[in-house]
């Protein structure tokens, strides 16, 4: 380190006859340069090993098809247009847009509405409640999945029995029609509480004399709540829509699991997940998996993207 | 009629701290009284309490002839404008104005009307589409003034709404606030902790410290009457000379210095003999041009000059005199000179405010004139005033 | 008085003052001018959401001390004797149908999630700290990609790893499994805005200047003022490696390396079939203490994670 301080630099002072150029960095920020590289290079590197690479690899995998006869040979976008064109593939998409145009708008209902309650301190026991929603956030989604399928098991389950005694006779909560409302139930029992807690800190934050002065101006407290604190926690939420759509459309556990409870309704197409799972691992079909991954990801990246586009446009009015 | 009137009213916080003790005060219809004390006094406490955000520990405050301590804040019809603004910030000028309108259910005309009306009074026509974020600090301050002239209140509440903007400014928005004050002729409680503030724009200025009123009474009576160290200290910038001198019949010792009494010797009776805390004030020392003695209440005082500071206009001399200082400041510093040991000779014990062409130079020995009549005197166990006499 | 009992006591005398302080700076519930009962209505609605939330876990301790035939035969919500959960609970020890014993499972979630959860937060304590209080040639670039990172979903690389663990030798191996949960970009997101709030640019020039080494200023300076938002990361990652099922479902093939959530998947898959082997009961109690040291977790450093987790939505 101090060899290299010593060394002779390059000039300090630019030759003027390059004013375009790009000021040369004093030695100073170039040495400070080097420590703040050498603080995120081990991040990068496990970074790069684990994300950028196998991505890459996707990618490359995705170009490629493998014979029974004739092996591997590179088949341009012939696994794209197979995904493309497969109707389970969107089928499953489709089924996981509805699932999460349903769960996360519910959701984050609930949560703001538990939310606010706490904040605004208008329940007794706030910080008990607080605390008891949060649980299901220490469940791994595995375990939540099998307590649910107990719950909602057709022969045996607890839940069952509910609908039995108020007249249901022959409900199935795990049918074909009540898959997806089910799993939406387990996803607001385990993601509420998490939402709630962030909304809950993004709602303590708006500082107190804007709403004490709404209250001297005599604002209605649902009009407080819509009008000045929901605008204020704006971004929260648009955090939460994002990370919750990302889950949403990876929807994977739940399904699997249920699966192991009502057998023949969750499809090895079900979600994408399922699909590219039962593709590349069960079927070993990897190229036509990876195809799948990607062309995932570009439907997720291409949501997010919308969400953020729709929340700049929403900024500059 | 008064418009606010509060009667022993204390406030203690859930967590013990007790932020005022037994506060009586009185806001008259259309007066600005102005609330002002150091940092911590209760002064925002006060405020909160009238406005019925903090609940009232004991104690009565009363609007108009109503006694308000359980109306809600939303039925007692007062505007207050918030230290920090408490703006809105999605929502742009004219709606922030126009907000308290909207839950008046004020129909849309009229409401867009009163807040065009507001935002001209106040200069603030151009910016009505933008947001708070996107305005200057005085700008802001308008808006929230905006926010609570156009609701037309009974009272008005301000928490130091001038704190935060820079000297220049403050000076403006001072007249600005009382032009607007004129105008609607609300009563109006204002806060501040700056004592040029208070004594400029006050009727009437109640000096506050550690939740405990000191004085209430116009800006002159406070100058000309302190009723106690502390206000006569917090009053008057540079802060007044205090020292502690022995009356002797009709003279008064300080230090070594003798000062005739003159008139003021019937007032001292009671001390002679004893220990009093002689206030001068650093306006009312006056450099002796060597004219010989004036009138009879005309004593003089010889000092060393340690600095002279030039402000161009006038000068403070800062001089010693081997008596010895009374006032809390002036303790104070002298401590924390001694114990950071600085030069012996630069150490003072008093200011005076002088002509800045009377070519006072350091280490010169000079000798002031002082009007006895205008020295301040205190009690020194009861840091109260000695009663002056009627004029 | 013994000195735990004292410091119990002035645990609870702060805690109370705390409370106090907390309810000086709330606004009264009376200034919201609401009606009469609605309070009560309110909270009639946190204790249905509650129940919502704790049925589940109650079902599960409860059915966690029966018989498989009484957790299909009774009533879900009552106990049902004989009190049988003892006897699973020696079974957790045992390898029962040949999928593989929990206990083993348990501390390999134990190991994966620990060493993960460490790694993830030593790298992101460093790249947050790195990206927010230096300027280097890319680091816009680079952090960019990072956060496009948060976008891209796991099964997107969960296959192709595979197939490069494939070729690397990394299937069954525990590193296949602890490198990637060492890759937390939410993690350094946090770290990153976290230094930016809480760490003055000011302060570490001050120390600059008084000479210390980078090295220094980061170890003295920025890592004790950096532990809160650390311990929400650490939380995160733990947890996150603690749930994760899809990564190690698609890696390890040896029964022996699973955590606990493939180990179940497994068994919730095998259960309906296993004849004698009574499966679900282990299942049920299985997940019991799954769940139990995470909630303790949670429990014990909500101080800590409390503010942490709006950090995401505070920068932008
Ligand atoms: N919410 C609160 N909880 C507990 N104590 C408080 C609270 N608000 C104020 N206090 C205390 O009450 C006293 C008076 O506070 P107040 O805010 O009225 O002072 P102030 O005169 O407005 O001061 P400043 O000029 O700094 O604004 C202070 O000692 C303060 O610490
Ligand atoms: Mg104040």
């Amino acid at each position: 380190m101090s060899e290299t301080a010593l060394r002779p630099s390059a000039p300090a002072v630019t030759p003027p006859s390059t004013p375009g150029k790009r000021r040369r960095r004093s030695a100073y920020a170039r040495r400070q340069g080097r420590a703040g590289l050498a603080f995120v290079t081990p991040f990068m590197i496990i970074f790069t090993l684990i994300m950028i690479a196998p991505l890459g690899y996707a990618v490359y995998q995705s170009l490629y098809t493998t014979k029974l006869i004739g092996g591997t040979s590179f088949s341009g976008f012939a696994n794209y247009s197979t995904v493309l064109q497969s109707g389970d593939f969107w089928d499953g998409v489709i089924r996981v847009i509805i699932f999460g145009g349903i769960q996360i708008p519910v959701m984050l209902a609930i949560a703001f509405f538990f939310a606010t309650i706490f904040d605004l301190g208008v329940a007794r026991w706030g910080p008990l409640f607080r605390a008891v929603y949060f649980i299901p956030f220490a469940v791994p989604i595995v375990v939540s999945s099998v307590m649910w399928g107990f719950l909602l098991d057709p022969a045996y389950g607890p839940f069952n029995h509910l609908m039995n005694a108020i007249g249901f006779h022959n409900f199935n909560w795990l049918s074909g029609n009540l898959m997806i409302p089910s799993i939406i139930i387990i996803a607001i029992w385990e993601w509420t509480g998490y939402n709630c807690i962030i909304l809950y800190t993004a709602l303590k934050s708006v500082p107190r004399d804007v709403i004490e002065a709404a209250i001297l101006d005599d604002t209605p407290l649902w009009r407080i709540i819509v009008r000045i604190k929901l605008p204020m926690v704006r971004p929260a939420i648009i955090m939460l829509v994002f990370i919750n759509t990302i889950g949403a459309m990876q929807l994977f556990i739940e399904p699997t699991i249920l699966n192991n409870y009502q057998a023949g309704v969750v499809t090895n197409t079900w979600t994408p997940v399922i699909d590219i799972y039962s593709t590349a691992i069960s079927n070993g079909q990897y190229q036509l998996g990876a195809a799948m991954a990607v062309v995932l990801a570009v439907i997720i990246v291409a949501i997010s993207v919308a969400s953020l586009g729709f929340r700049g446009r929403r900024r500059e009015q | 009629m008064s418009a606010i009137s509060m009667e022993k009213l204390s406030k203690v916080y859930s967590s013990g701290v007790s932020a005022l003790a037994g506060l009586d005060l009185e806001v008259r219809d259309g007066e600005f009284v102005v609330l002002v004390g150091p940092s911590g006094c209760g002064k925002t406490t006060t405020l909160r309490m009238v406005a019925g955000l903090e609940s009232i520990t004991s104690g009565t405050v009363r609007l108009g002839d109503l006694v308000v301590n359980d109306v809600s804040p939303r039925q007692r019809d007062v505007a207050m404008v918030f230290q920090n603004y408490a703006l809105y910030p999605h929502l742009t000028v004219a709606e922030n104005i126009g907000f308290a309108l909207i839950n008046k259910k004020v129909p849309k005309p009229d409401r867009e009307r009163r807040v065009r009306s507001a935002a001209a009074a106040l200069g603030l026509m151009d910016l009505l589409g933008r947001k708070p974020g996107q305005l200057s600090g005085g700008q802001r301050q308008r808006v929230a003034m905006g926010r609570a002239i156009v609701r037309e209140p009974s009272v008005f509440l301000m928490d130091e709404p001038l704190s935060n903007l820079d000297a220049k400014l403050r000076v403006r928005m001072r007249s600005e606030v009382l032009r607007v004050h004129k105008a609607i002729g609300a009563a109006t409680l204002y806060v501040t902790h700056d004592q040029v503030e208070a004594m400029t724009m006050g009727d009437r200025v109640a000096v506050l410290h550690d939740g405990e009123l000191q004085q209430y009474a116009t800006p002159r009576e406070l100058y000309d009457r302190p009723a106690n160290l502390f206000v006569a200290e917090f009053i008057g910038s540079p802060e007044m000379n205090l020292y502690e001198a022995t009356v002797t019949g009709d003279e008064l010792l300080l230090g070594s210095q003798r000062l005739s009494l003159g008139p003021a010797r019937t007032l001292l009776a009671p001390y002679r003999g004893r220990t009093v805390i002689a206030g001068i004030r650093p306006e009312h020392l006056e450099l002796d041009g060597g004219a010989g003695a004036g009138h009879a209440g005309m004593a003089t005082l010889v000092a060393d000059v340690r600095v002279v500071e030039e402000l161009g206009d006038e000068a403070h001399v800062f001089f010693s005199i081997d008596a010895t200082a009374a006032g809390a400041s002036m303790l104070a510093a002298a401590a924390g000179e001694a114990e950071a040991g600085l030069l012996a000779g630069a150490t003072h014990n008093g200011i005076a405010r002088t002509n800045s062409r009377s070519a006072v130079r350091r280490g010169q020995r000079v000798t002031f004139r002082v009007d006895t009549e205008r020295i301040h005197f205190f009690d020194p166990d009861t840091s109260m005033a000695v009663p002056r006499m009627p004029r | 008085m013994s000195a735990a009992a004292m410091n119990s006591q002035t645990r609870r005398e702060r805690r109370r003052r705390e409370r106090l302080v907390e309810r000086d700076a709330a606004i009264p519930v009376e200034l919201y001018g609401l009606k009469r009962g609605t309070v009560t209505a309110l909270t009639t609605c946190c204790v249905l959401f509650a129940l919502f939330t704790l049925a589940p876990v109650v079902w599960v301790i409860i059915n966690s001390t029966k018989t498989q035939s009484n957790i299909f035969g009774s009533f879900g919500f009552w106990f049902a004797s004989p009190f049988e959960f003892f006897h699973t609970f020696a079974n957790l020890f045992r390898d029962i149908d040949g999928d593989g014993t929990y206990a083993n499972w348990f501390l390999n979630t134990v190991l994966y999630s620990l060493s993960g959860g460490i790694g993830a937060t030593v790298l992101a304590v460093l790249g947050g700290y790195g990206f927010a209080r230096f300027e280097f040639r890319g680091s816009k670039a680079f952090f960019a990609i990072i956060i496009a990172g948060l976008l891209v979903p796991i099964t997107l690389v969960a296959v192709p790893l595979y197939l490069a663990y494939a070729k690397v030798h990394l299937i069954n191996s525990v590193w296949g499994m602890i490198l990637p949960s060492m890759v937390v970009p939410v993690g350094l997101y946090l770290m990153r805005t976290y230094v930016e709030l809480s760490i003055p640019r000011e302060l570490i020039d001050a120390a600059r200047i008084d000479g210390a080494s980078e090295l220094r200023i980061f170890l003295r300076i920025a890592l004790p003022l950096m532990v809160p938002g650390l311990m929400t990361v650490l939380l995160l990652s733990v947890a996150g490696t603690w749930n994760n099922y899809i990564l190690p479902l698609i890696i390890f093939s040896n029964n022996q390396l699973f955590p606990v959530t493939v180990g179940m998947g497994l068994w919730s898959q095998h259960a309906g079939n296993s004849g004698d082997a009574n499966l679900y009961p282990l299942l049920v109690l299985g997940g019991l203490v799954t769940i139990v040291p995470m909630i303790a977790l949670f429990a014990l450093l909500q101080r800590y994670w409390r503010g942490g987790l709006l950090l995401g939505s505070v920068a932008n």
